[in-house]
Parts: C-alpha cells; sequence; structure tokens
C-alpha cells in the first residue's frame, strides 16, 4: 500500500501543492487530475523518490520510500523518451531491460512487441519512429519489466485509439494480478473502478 | 545481474562506437590547430615541451567536450529516471559511460598520435612514451570531466556555474605531464605512478559526485 501523507512541495519560493493526502492499496488505480502547472508530474517525481518534497511523508508498505525500495518496486514511465537516438528498437530493448536487470526472453519480447506494434521492424533506428510509436517503446516496460507499482506520466498523449484499449486491458490484468497504478492524463479511462485525485 | 552488466557494457560499447564520429571531428579540428600551431612558429628553435603543453591543452578541451555532449545526450532527465530506478547504482553507469568516453578518446588518439607527432614536430621516438602519459592521464581528465558536465547540464543555470570549481582538479594533470616531458627521455617510472594514483583519487569520488550531481540537478 501506498499512503501520502500531508505532501507539500515548492520550488524556490513558490508553493506547487500543499497537504496532499491519499492511499492506495494493491489492485487500485489512482487518476491524478487537474489543469496544467499545478504539479500532477511533481508529485509522480515525490512519489518515485526522485525529489525530495518539503513537508509530509510517502510510504511503501509501511516503510517510507529510499532509493532501494523505489528501485526494486517502482516502474517508471514519465512524459519524455528515454530511449537512445542512434540505437535500433531491439538494441534500445535489450539495453533496457538489462538497465533494470531483467532476464532477457525472445519469446516474451516478440510476444509484447506485438501486443503494442503489430507489425514492426524492430531493426529501425530510434529516431525514425513517429512519436506514436516511441511513446508505445517506452510502455513495453509494463510488459517486461515486472515490478509491483507502476507509476506513468500521461501514458495515453499520443496514443492511437487500438492502443489506448491494449494499454487499459494491460491496466486491468495488472490490477487483476494486485499491482498499483498510479498516473497523470487529461483524458479520462475506460476502466471501471478507479479513484481520482484533482489537484488544484 | 552479471550478464545483464556485461549485456550493458556491450551495448554502451556499441553506443560509444555509434559517438566515434563526433571523436573524429573533434580529432581533425586537432590536427588543424597543430598544423596552424607549427606553421606560426615554424621560424622558432623550440624543444618538445611547448608543442606537449598546446597538444595537451587541446587534449583537454577535446575531452571536456566530448565528456559535455556524451552527458547531455546520455543523461536527460528521463533516462536519469530510468538509471535512479535500476538495481545498478548510478555510480556504476556512471562508471562504465566514462570509461567508454576514454576508450573511444585514448583508441583515436593511438591512431592520430604520429601524424600529431609529425605535425608537431616531436621527434617519433617520443610516440611510445606521449602515448603512455596521455593513456595514463586522459582517465583522471575524463572522470574529472564528467564531474564537470554533470553540474553543466544541470536545470539551473546559476548552479551550472559552479561546474567551474571542478577545474582546478585538472592543474595536477597538466603541472606534472609538463613535469615529466622536463626529464630527459621521460625515464621517471615514479612519476608516471602519480597519474595512477590520482587516477585512483578521482575513481573513489568522482562516480559518487557525479551521480549525485546527475540526482540532485538534473531531475
Amino acid at each position: 500500500m501506498i499512503e501520502v501523507n500531508n505532501l507539500s512541495f515548492a520550488r524556490g519560493n513558490t508553493l506547487i501543492y500543499k497537504n496532499v493526502n491519499f492511499k492506495i492499496r494493491p489492485g487500485e488505480l489512482l487518476l491524478i487530475q487537474g489543469a496544467n502547472g499545478v504539479g500532477k508530474t511533481t508529485l509522480l517525481s515525490n512519489i518515485a523518490n526522485f525529489i525530495d518534497p518539503l513537508e509530509g511523508s510517502i510510504t511503501y508498505n509501511n516503510l517510507v520510500i529510499d532509493n532501494n525500495i523505489a528501485s526494486e518496486s517502482f516502474l517508471y514511465i514519465g512524459e519524455n523518451n528515454f530511449a537512445h537516438d542512434s540505437l535500433t528498437l531491439n538494441q534500445n530493448i535489450e539495453y533496457w531491460l538489462s538497465i533494470h536487470n531483467v532476464k532477457f526472453n525472445n519469446s516474451i519480447k516478440n510476444k509484447s512487441v506485438n501486443y503494442f506494434f503489430q507489425k514492426l521492424n524492430l531493426d529501425k533506428k530510434f529516431y525514425q519512429l513517429s512519436f506514436g510509436q516511441k511513446k508505445k517503446l517506452q510502455l513495453l516496460l509494463l510488459m517486461l519489466v515486472n515490478k509491483p507499482v507502476w507509476i506513468l506520466d500521461d501514458p495515453l498523449s499520443g496514443l492511437d485509439d487500438r492502443t489506448i484499449i491494449n494499454l487499459n486491458t494491460l491496466f486491468e490484468k495488472k490490477l487483476e494480478n494486485k499491482g498499483i497504478i498510479i498516473l497523470t492524463s487529461h483524458q479520462n479511462i475506460t476502466l471501471n473502478n478507479y479513484k481520482t485525485l484533482k489537484l488544484i | 545481474m552479471i550478464k545483464n552488466f556485461f549485456k550493458l557494457i556491450s551495448i554502451e560499447f556499441q553506443l560509444m562506437l555509434k559517438g566515434s564520429v563526433f571523436s573524429f571531428v573533434l580529432y581533425c579540428l586537432l590536427i588543424i590547430s597543430c598544423a596552424i600551431f607549427s606553421l606560426s612558429l615554424k621560424y622558432e628553435s623550440i624543444g618538445i615541451n611547448a608543442p606537449l603543453c598546446f597538444l595537451y591543452v587541446m587534449i583537454f578541451f577535446i575531452s571536456l567536450f566530448k565528456v559535455e555532449k556524451i552527458y547531455s545526450l546520455n543523461f536527460d532527465e528521463a533516462k536519469v529516471h530510468q538509471y535512479i530506478l535500476s538495481p545498478f547504482s548510478l555510480e556504476i553507469i556512471v562508471f562504465v559511460k566514462n570509461m567508454m568516453i576514454y576508450l573511444n578518446m585514448i583508441i583515436f588518439f593511438f591512431i592520430f598520435s604520429p601524424l600529431i607527432l609529425i605535425i608537431l614536430n616531436i621527434d617519433l621516438s617520443y610516440l611510445l612514451k606521449i602515448n603512455i602519459l596521455l593513456a595514463l592521464s586522459l582517465l583522471s581528465i575524463i572522470f574529472i570531466s564528467s564531474m564537470t558536465a554533470s553540474i553543466t547540464i544541470s536545470k539551473n543555470n546559476r548552479l551550472s556555474l559552479t561546474s567551474i570549481l571542478t577545474l582546478p582538479l585538472f592543474v595536477p594533470i597538466l603541472i606534472f605531464s609538463m613535469a615529466i616531458t622536463d626529464l630527459i627521455d621521460f625515464n621517471t617510472g615514479r612519476m608516471y605512478l602519480f597519474f595512477v594514483a590520482y587516477f585512483l583519487l578521482n575513481l573513489a569520488f568522482s562516480p559518487l559526485l557525479t551521480s549525485f550531481a546527475l540526482k540532485k540537478l538534473s531531475v
């Protein structure tokens, strides 16, 4: 369970948000919503332990989140792309799987690629992909890296309808397996049951 | 984990090879600047020290450019997020990157060094000694440059100015390198040990400081 208590964050002299509180249990999804600039991405960065809050605490299974807990349990997919432009898709997949210390399995990789891309030449250079395809490559990690908590910053932007449906199915499976999903999005997701947090 | 670490090294090596075009351009610029230096002093009788000093300063700048370029490409915010959540510590990733940059730079230097020495009018009998001297000192130069680069790519412009603080760390390398060339035929094994010791010192704190700066300044 992730528990956030009285969380505040300031950048310089500007208070971004104050006294944010929520709890997410295994099998639950939290959708963080709000206008641009209210601190949705910053809140995700706080939860993933990239930046320290001004006040308040964030715990995962009653332990304060530190680097070890974050690297063992959290998978973060941000807005910006992390792949290397000069590498091929295959090399990028191998590289990021080895960074996350995932045992490489060709058949699982091919299944995951087919799930998101249907048909794609993996020997293409990353920079040759479209915006949506680049986004999909990031989301491939969700299928290939097994971590209990997904932290996703606007995962639906730039995706076609079919991929959004596939992604929602993936979310459902994750929640069935008692995973936790925290995401920000300006779009509504099609799942039946999820919590929302509106930042003002 | 060890298997993945070696896979990581092999892909980093491929990334390094793909970045060789930039190194090649930098070494071409080095050759041009060496040629200008030699032409401007063609009527002067100069020993080995002035051209070597020039070479050292240029290599120092080239390394700084190279490390800055690699760091701004490979340590943007999105990548640093993934590295932080990796089971491998960021220090290890920084170390691997630095070693790949070093390999890239030194291999190019080995290839270009005969031409550079001819242009600078340095006797080719010094080739091996200059290569050893540079191979040893470049290790420290790269590791110190990585600290400078990690601060420079900070999002906060005011903080990036603090990268100037790392520049004095280069001074001992330049001073000792010149001191070695002062001694006849570079026959000073003990002085070469300085570079090994200085590298070990850098190895102890450079990846730590670099990764600290990357975590705190670029995220």
